[in-house]
């Protein structure tokens, strides 16, 4: 459906993408990842035919009028209405049933604001509205650039939810620097950084490679007293205090903890409010690939 | 919801039409009046100075409007079809509708048509006032003199609109469209200056309206002027197209 193969583009000496090649699973919402600057938004416009790449190629194997296409930050006729601007929309995706346009403004939470010209629609309103617009046509192919960058918590939780419900429907790639909306929604990850494709795999496979032997370890009153007193045992890498009452405790193996993180910190006599595994971030993980 | 449509609602709810209509209408209906009643006007500061007038024709009335109407007029109406035709003047409503169309001529043909038309409309209801005014106040024009004056006029302000066109489409910015036309539409006739050239050029048209009521000019006199003026507005349509297809976002 979407095939990216070698793609390189240059803007004179600057090298925004070097030799990427994807494989976005159909019907996968497929996260692009990586700081400002890495290169997200030039690949997608190359994909979108935005932009003409310097090598390699980007295809999407689906007609233009099931491509949806939705920039960072969607700006429309500010003397349209949002109905017209789907409406629009689904003309040019060819789309006949004119139920389409209701379903959609609902869809994105607009139905009380249809009427309204868009001149007046805040940055989370337009960004909804560009959702619609991209869903009317029932698109096969669905390219986000950052689609929640500005919207506060509930805006983008609504955003995510509807990239989230895509999910089998279409094949959607989106990029974000916010690597807590990727991880949430999606179920593929490219990591871009400096032009060039760091990691392309699943999440989750992506947070078992990243993960460390390490267990939180939460005790009331001093934790540098119980940190001092696992430091000498000999399954205990490191043991640091990440915050008031919190320490962090790297082990040899996870078994190893299992088998003597308890019984240690009953004879160090430690208040103990919980022990659990070092859940591993998205971020964390990206951190350490890109540092 | 179409492109056309779309083109329509830009032209009449951001009030372009509008503020055409007003340029050509008020110039329309102030061109003739001022013909008939400059002398007296004049006379009325009360200077000490006796500036003598000749009496007005007919021809002064449509002369008064086709002055205002080539200058301020068409300036309003660069900065109005720059507004329409600079598609990627903001990326983000042009990845909208770019991304949705199979050619970026899609694009360009509603909004060159509109532009054009709205143009268009403008001049001649400003022209039908002004004619109106001058068959009241000065006496009767000459219908073959006026409607063949239009047609040259019209063919003018074609080429305008495919220069704007070619222009935006270059320099993505409504700001330089509108500076880079301008100074374009102001060399043409600095270089019409030299005889042989002039009457080749499309700025030659300005001045067939008044010369056609004056003179008993064949129209084609004006066939050169023509004829280079169409081949130009099909080159900068074409330009106007190719240069639009190859722009990036």
């Amino acid at each position: 459906m979407i095939r990216v193969q070698g793609l390189s583009k240059h803007y004179g000496s600057h090298i925004a993408l070097d030799d990427v090649t994807l494989n976005v699973p159909v019907g996968a919402v497929y996260g692009l990842v990586g700081p400002n600057g890495a290169g997200k938004t030039t690949l997608l416009s190359i994909l979108a035919g935005l932009r003409a790449p310097t090598s390699g190629e980007a295809t999407i194997d689906a007609p233009h009028t099931r491509t949806a296409v939705l920039p960072d930050a969607p700006r429309f006729d500010r003397w349209l209405t949002a109905r017209e601007v789907v409406e629009l929309a689904a003309h040019l995706a060819g789309q006949t049933d004119e139920a389409a346009v209701v379903r959609v403004i609902q869809g994105a939470g607009l139905a009380h604001a249809a009427d309204r010209a868009v001149g007046g629609f805040s940055r989370g309103m337009l960004q909804r509205l560009g959702i619609a617009a991209a869903l009317v046509g029932d698109p096969v192919v669905v390219l986000l650039d950052e689609p929640a960058a500005a919207l506060d918590p509930a805006g983008r939780r609504e955003v995510l939810d509807l990239v989230r419900d895509m999910r089998g429907a279409a094949t959607v790639v989106f990029s974000s620097h916010i690597l807590s909306d990727v991880q949430a929604v999606s179920d593929t990850v490219g990591i871009l950084h400096e032009g060039r494709l760091r990691y392309e795999g699943r999440v989750a496979e992506l947070l078992d490679q990243a993960a460390e032997t390490a267990y939180i370890v939460a005790v009331r009153g001093d934790a540098t007293t119980v940190a001092s007193g696992l430091e000498p045992e000999p399954w205990v890498e490191g043991a640091t205090v990440e915050a008031d009452g919190v320490l962090r405790v790297a082990v040899t193996s996870l078994s190893d903890a299992e088998q003597h993180l308890v019984p240690a910190l009953a004879a160090l006599r430690a208040t103990v409010v919980s022990v659990e595994p070092e859940a591993v971030t998205l971020e964390q993980a990206f951190l350490e690939m890109t540092s | 919801m179409t492109l056309w449509r779309l083109e329509l609602l830009r032209l009449t709810r951001s009030r372009r039409l509008l503020a055409l209509m007003v340029v050509y209408v008020f110039f329309g209906a102030t061109g003739p009046f001022l013909a008939r009643y400059l002398g007296e006007i004049v006379e009325q500061f009360g200077t000490d100075v006796v500036v003598q007038f000749p009496t007005p024709v007919p021809a002064d009335g449509i002369a008064q409007y086709t002055s205002n109407a080539n200058q301020i007029g068409l300036l309003v109406a660069v900065i109005v079809a720059a507004g329409g035709l600079v598609i990627d003047a903001i990326p983000e409503m042009s990845v909208f509708l770019r991304t949705r169309v199979d050619a970026v001529s899609d694009l360009l043909t509603p909004r060159l048509v509109m532009s054009f038309s709205a143009i268009a409309a403008a001049f001649l209801a400003g022209l039908a006032f002004a004619w109106y005014e001058t068959a009241i106040l000065l006496g009767g024009l000459s219908i073959d003199g006026m409607l063949a004056g239009a047609a040259f006029a019209l063919v003018y302000l074609a080429f305008v609109v495919a220069l704007v066109a070619a222009i935006g489409s270059r320099s993505g910015s409504v700001l330089t469209t509108v500076a880079v036309s301008i100074v374009v539409l102001l060399v043409l006739p600095v270089l019409g200056i030299a005889e042989a050239l002039g009457r080749w050029l499309p700025s030659h048209l300005l001045g067939a309206l008044d010369t056609m009521l004056r003179t008993s000019e064949s129209a084609t006199e004006y066939l050169p002027a023509t004829v280079v003026t169409v081949a130009l507005t099909a080159v900068l349509i074409w330009l106007a197209t190719r240069w639009a297809a190859t722009q990036e976002l």
